[in-house]
């Protein structure tokens, strides 16, 4: 396989994961920033357990993962069903700190970056190994009871919760699964690029997921599955000097496509459409050799 | 003793700048019913502005005139993008936070890429200025002294219009209901825009104060400066102007004392950490939200 083409398959797989990480809280209307925060700080402690500890892949991803939901989980406490900016400002200024503190801390490269992290062999196959797992257990939550409850909390928090829906749990519920999502998104980030900046971790990189999330459709996790593989392979078939105006294409997308299309490509009604089609065959009866519905 | 005085001048000058920021984000929140996220990136973008204007002209006047009437129109531009969403969505402010973060990474990144091949700028020495109080360590210099002086002007004759004018009836009124306020003959369009130019005109204001402070820019400064307005906001209590005034003056206060006291970036993380904390301790702000 070509370096162009892993990458770019690898890539889909982590934007992904991080891309149901958005959409988990979104369901319950928040947007929650501090995923990314979740995603560096997996990605560090993967690298640097693996470089100094020797620690093998699988022990990196399962407590980078951990680590994701360590952060989540600290302060849903607060923001379990906090107003979608105060989540939105808890997570950049999460972010912000957590940068200060790696760019200044030396045993993790400070400003100058972390470099040396191992390769693993069938990176590709576990990323979406991972993905599928993270798949099946999204598409679980979506189509369970926390699933309906989100919906109904998304659509009307205060009817949610006078029909006895636990807002703020479901949200904490959310957010710390999420935070697992990112922690294993960076864990795979780390091992995939083997070097780590914090100028990497910026407002950028949220701009980009929430446009891939939105674009795809934020009302079903199908969406992004369709979205993510398109704006990765913008970097491949773009010219070089339109390709430096990434971050515009995707900010002018973004606007579009709210401005157009507000639930974004994919909605879940046009998901109910297509399975009622699939599921809701005419019955034929046969008669007398000629067929009657 | 002298630290803590010198910091706590400058402290005052930064305070001024983000009360400034905070008004003019708060206005547009209560009247528009937006959350303008890139509003403190379009005073980043003014001051490229200036930075441009001071290489052809030293003439203070038409810098500051650039700067505002760059601020201005911008910010007026903008306003059709919201409404088209309020149309769209009702008074969603969330979503119009995702669409003025969109427009906010829009200005960085064409700061980055067309403005200055992405350096940051630096303003002339003189522009900042020479200091008009030296006493120890207190140092108090020309720009900080104009960021003091302007904030105070700015700060007063923008409540003088919001409780003293008809026009700031209107906008008080358009904040309390939309819908009464059209019944009774408000132009709600009108006012919306309106309250966009003013929030420029302030932001065109605070560039150049700003620009004056600092002595430099850079394109990731509307990020970071964007984080603190939004995060002072929310401290205050959104749409809260007066919790803004206070909540403004304390950060610049906290973050300057952290930065006599403190090495290097950690200063920033701190004022950070103490927004965090009040954050999930009060959500809903120190002063009650207004909107």
């Amino acid at each position: 396989m070509s370096p162009v083409i892993y990458y770019f398959l690898s890539f889909t797989a982590i934007n992904i994961l991080m891309c149901w990480a958005f959409y988990l809280p979104y369901r319950v209307g928040q947007l929650h920033h501090l995923v990314v925060s979740c995603m560096m700080a997996s990605a560090y402690f993967s690298g640097y357990a693996a470089r100094q500890w020797s620690w093998p892949f699988a022990l990196t991803l399962l407590v980078g993962t951990a680590i994701g939901m360590l952060i989540c989980l600290l302060p849903s406490f607060a923001i379990g069903d906090a107003p979608c900016f105060t989540v939105v400002i808890v997570g950049l200024t999460v972010l912000f700190i957590m940068k200060t503190a790696i760019e200044n801390t030396r045993a993790l490269g400070g400003t100058l970056g972390f470099f040396g992290i191992p390769q693993v062999n069938n990176l590709l196959l576990l990323a979406y190994l991972c993905l599928a797992v993270a798949g099946l257990l999204i598409y679980r939550i979506d189509n369970s009871r926390l699933g309906r409850a989100a919906s109904m909390v998304f659509v009307d928090r205060d009817a949610a919760s006078a029909l006895g829906v636990d807002v703020k749990r479901l949200g904490m519920l959310f957010q710390i699964i999420a935070g697992g999502l990112a922690g294993l998104a960076g864990s795979l980030y780390a091992f995939l690029i083997g070097s780590l900046f914090p100028e990497f971790f910026n407002l950028g990189v949220i701009g980009t997921l929430m446009c891939m999330l939105f674009a795809g459709g934020h009302s079903t996790m199908w969406g992004v599955v369709i979205s993510v593989p398109v704006f990765e392979g913008l970097h491949l078939i773009l010219p070089t000097a339109v390709a430096s105006w990434l971050q515009v294409i995707y900010a002018v997308t973004l606007i579009v496509v709210i401005l157009v299309l507000p639930g974004g490509l994919i909605t879940k009604k046009m998901l109910v459409k297509v399975g009622e089609r699939f599921r809701a065959r005419p019955q034929t009866v046969s008669i007398k050799g000629g067929i009657k519905e | 003793m002298e630290i803590f005085v010198a910091q706590l001048l400058n402290g005052l000058s930064l305070g001024s700048i983000y009360v400034l920021l905070v008004l003019g984000f708060n206005l547009m929140l209560v009247v528009a019913k937006i959350i303008q996220f890139a509003y403190p990136h379009l005073v980043v973008l003014s001051m490229y502005v200036c930075w441009g204007m001071l290489k052809y002209t030293n003439n203070m006047f038409l810098v500051v005139l650039a700067s505002i009437v760059s601020c201005v129109i911008v910010n007026v531009a903008i306003e059709p993008i919201f409404r088209a969403l309020s149309k769209k969505h009702g008074l969603d402010i969330n979503v119009s936070f995702v669409v003025s973060i969109s427009i906010a990474l829009l200005i960085t990144d064409v700061m980055s890429h067309a403005l200055n091949y992405g350096f940051p700028i630096a303003f002339p020495t003189d522009w900042v200025g020479k200091s008009v109080l030296n006493f120890g360590l207190i140092t108090f210099s020309v720009g900080q002294a104009y960021a003091l002086i302007g904030g105070i002007a700015a700060v007063a004759l923008f409540f003088y219009l919001l409780y003293r004018t008809r026009q700031g009836r209107v906008f008080r009124a358009l904040s309390e209901n939309s819908v009464l306020a059209s019944i009774i003959g408000i132009p709600v369009v009108k006012t919306r825009i309106l309250s966009y130019a003013i929030a420029g005109l302030l932001g065109g204001v605070t560039a150049v104060l700003f620009a004056r402070l600092l002595g430099s820019a850079s394109p990731s400064l509307g990020d970071f400066v964007a984080m603190k307005v939004v995060a002072v906001s929310i401290l205050a209590g959104l749409g809260n102007l007066k919790g803004g005034l206070v909540c403004g003056l304390l950060l610049g206060i906290a973050e300057s004392l952290a930065m006599g006291y403190l090495p290097g970036s950690w200063s920033n993380a701190i004022a950070f950490m103490m927004i965090l904390i009040i954050m999930l301790i009060k959500p809903e702000g120190l002063f009650g939200i207004q909107i």
